[in-house]
């Protein structure tokens, strides 16, 4: 196994304890909404929020890196370059992750200056981790771009996927510098902010996990590079040209011009299109191997991600994207139960593949398969699914309730808060939080004894 | 927009876009297992499409640009299950061609 390989494995560990620490934080911010009390004085709900969405996105980041650290030498053929310094980083990655989640615990905010920015927290909603961890960010994703491309140099070879890739890897840094700048301008700010979020998710990181899609699909199934690449550059294409416009579907109530509005609206009306596409190519893919694989559980999640994608991004997004509707869904739970959907669909379930691919290889088993992962993937997607048709009923009352017939006042706020269908919703999102828990719980346990158990799946040789 | 109007309006541009989801797989399933079946319930499912969109055009209050893109995106879903089948036929043949 390459050096590359064993760092994956270590990025794939460190992922998956960050989407347990993303799931229990995610439950007592749940928690919060059906006993306000809870942590009284310990740990405030903002506190919570900022661990679960930060660490939403590192664990996802982690996979992503992961995902590449374990292709790329298989795909170039040799080392990694600068591997050491990929290696090193990854310490520094995990101990500032640490460090970071203990000072948002123990100090939790400073006051408005310099300081508390630099070691605390720089206030901005997503990105909060203090300055001198954005700083480190920064240089871990220069030293993966440098990983990426250098070897692509050493290597004198690229292919179609390893292009996308390096060309994807330069906006997807450049953008992630806009997290440090203090505008004053409230609506500036937000505006360049959204660059940042929703070029990252909606443009830059769907790049990222096609192309580890498209490498995962030659490894599962088999499926020749001219395929894949064919269709990475389509999907590329039509997922960038309905995403990047898209852009203007969150400026909403920031003072941006109102044609922003209207071009948001249309562009994002379009996702749906290649999205459904994706969803034809899936079941394409399942009928030509009869679902058959030596990797049930990386197919079973790859099958997930398109169809989540589909129904979480597609759908939902598409409930509330014209602006009409916006206007009144925007920073409800109603977006708050697409954010959940897309985000699972577009790349949780696409981590959750490569792992199980990278597990196959690790621990040598001809077939992945039993009972644990059925499990996992059934509580998984039964507890997502509920939790967000959940957060819908009460973002419904929200946009209902509080926006359209109160006018957002404080008192509206307040009768949405109290309508006994957003509180029910509440309640019933934190059970289906429970139910998706016990999912990563059997996740856990099955990666952690995968061709451990017995009886013991005949072993194969190693490839590498 | 009233506030019952928003959440109609909402609800029917999600029934829409699921309603196309369900006929892009069905059609696919149609073509993959040869079953009249599939094809029946595709054919089933753009009708119920059909009619969403038709209700978004005559019962909420989203101006014509918004109500055109309806129909135009209706037309895209129809369209949208057999050329991607066809491409990835084609892009299939060619690759076991190659190999």
């Amino acid at each position: 196994m390459y050096r590359s390989q064993t760092l994956a494995v270590k990025y794939f560990s460190a992922a998956i304890a960050l989407f347990g620490v993303m799931t229990i934080t995610g439950l007592i911010a749940a928690y919060y909404y059906i006993n306000p009390d809870f942590l009284f004085g310990i740990l405030p709900f903002s506190i919570a929020k900022i661990l679960h969405i930060n660490t939403l996105v590192i664990w996802l980041l982690m996979g992503f890196m992961g995902s590449i650290y374990w292709f790329l030498p298989g795909e170039l053929g040799r080392e990694t370059a600068g591997i050491w310094a990929a290696e090193i980083l990854f310490y520094v990655f995990c101990a500032a992750v640490a460090v970071v989640a203990v000072v948002l615990i123990v100090f939790q905010y400073g006051g408005s200056n310099e300081a508390a920015l630099w070691l605390i927290n720089q206030g901005r909603k997503y990105v909060e981790a203090p300055r001198w961890a954005a700083l480190g960010i920064v240089v871990i994703m220069v030293v993966f771009a440098y990983n990426v491309i250098g070897t692509a140099i050493a290597a004198r070879k690229t292919t179609g996927i390893i292009t996308v890739l390096m060309i994807d890897l330069i906006p997807l840094i450049l953008l992630y510098l806009i997290a440090f700048p203090a505008i004053s301008n409230m609506s500036a700010d937000l505006f360049w902010w959204w660059w940042l979020v929703h070029l990252w998710v909606e443009a830059t990181w769907e790049v990222l996990i096609g192309c580890i899609m498209a490498l995962a699909l030659m490894q599962l199934l088999g499926t020749s590079r001219r395929i894949v690449e064919t269709w990475l550059y389509i999907e590329v294409a039509l997922v960038l040209g309905t995403g990047i416009l898209g852009l203007g579907h969150h400026y909403f109530w920031i003072g941006t011009p109102s044609y922003w509005l209207t071009i948001g609206g249309f562009f994002s009306a379009l996702e749906p299109l290649p999205l459904l596409g994706m969803v034809v190519h899936a079941v394409y893919d399942a009928g030509a191997q009869h679902m058959k694989t030596t990797n049930r559980p990386a197919l079973y999640w790859m099958m997930a991600e398109a169809f989540g994608n589909f129904i979480g991004a597609g759908v939902w997004g598409f409930m509330i994207t014209l602006p009409q509707v916006n206007l009144y869904a925007h920073g409800t739970q109603w977006t708050v139960s697409h954010g959940h959907f897309a985000f699972w669909g577009a790349y949780s379930c696409g981590v959750i593949s490569v792992l199980y691919l990278v597990l196959q290889r690790t621990r040598n088993l001809a077939i992945v398969d039993g009972s644990l992962w059925k499990w996992s993937f059934a509580a998984l997607n039964l507890g997502l699914v509920g939790m967000t048709g959940a957060l819908l009923v009460s973002g419904f009352v929200q946009a209902f309730v509080e926006r359209a017939i109160g006018g957002s006042t404080l008192d509206a706020f307040i009768s949405g808060q109290e309508n006994a269908w957003f509180i029910d919703g509440m309640v019933a999102r934190f059970l289906l939080a429970i139910v998706f828990t016990a999912g990563y719980v059997v996740l856990v346990w099955d990666v952690l004894t995968l061709g451990r158990r017995a009886p013991a799946v005949a072993a194969a040789a190693a490839a590498q | 927009m009233s506030a019952l109007a928003t959440l109609e309006a909402g609800l029917l541009l999600g029934l829409y876009a699921l309603l196309a989801g369900i006929w892009g797989v069905f059609w696919a399933l149609a073509q993959l297992r040869k079953t009249p079946m599939y094809g029946r319930l595709a054919i089933a499912a753009y009708g119920l499409h059909v009619l969403a969109a038709l209700t978004i055009i005559l019962s909420t209050p989203l101006g014509f640009g918004w109500k055109s893109l309806i129909v135009v995106s209706s037309f895209a879903f129809l369209a949208t299950p057999p050329m991607t089948w066809r491409f990835l036929r084609h892009t299939h043949q060619n690759g076991q061609a190659e190999t």
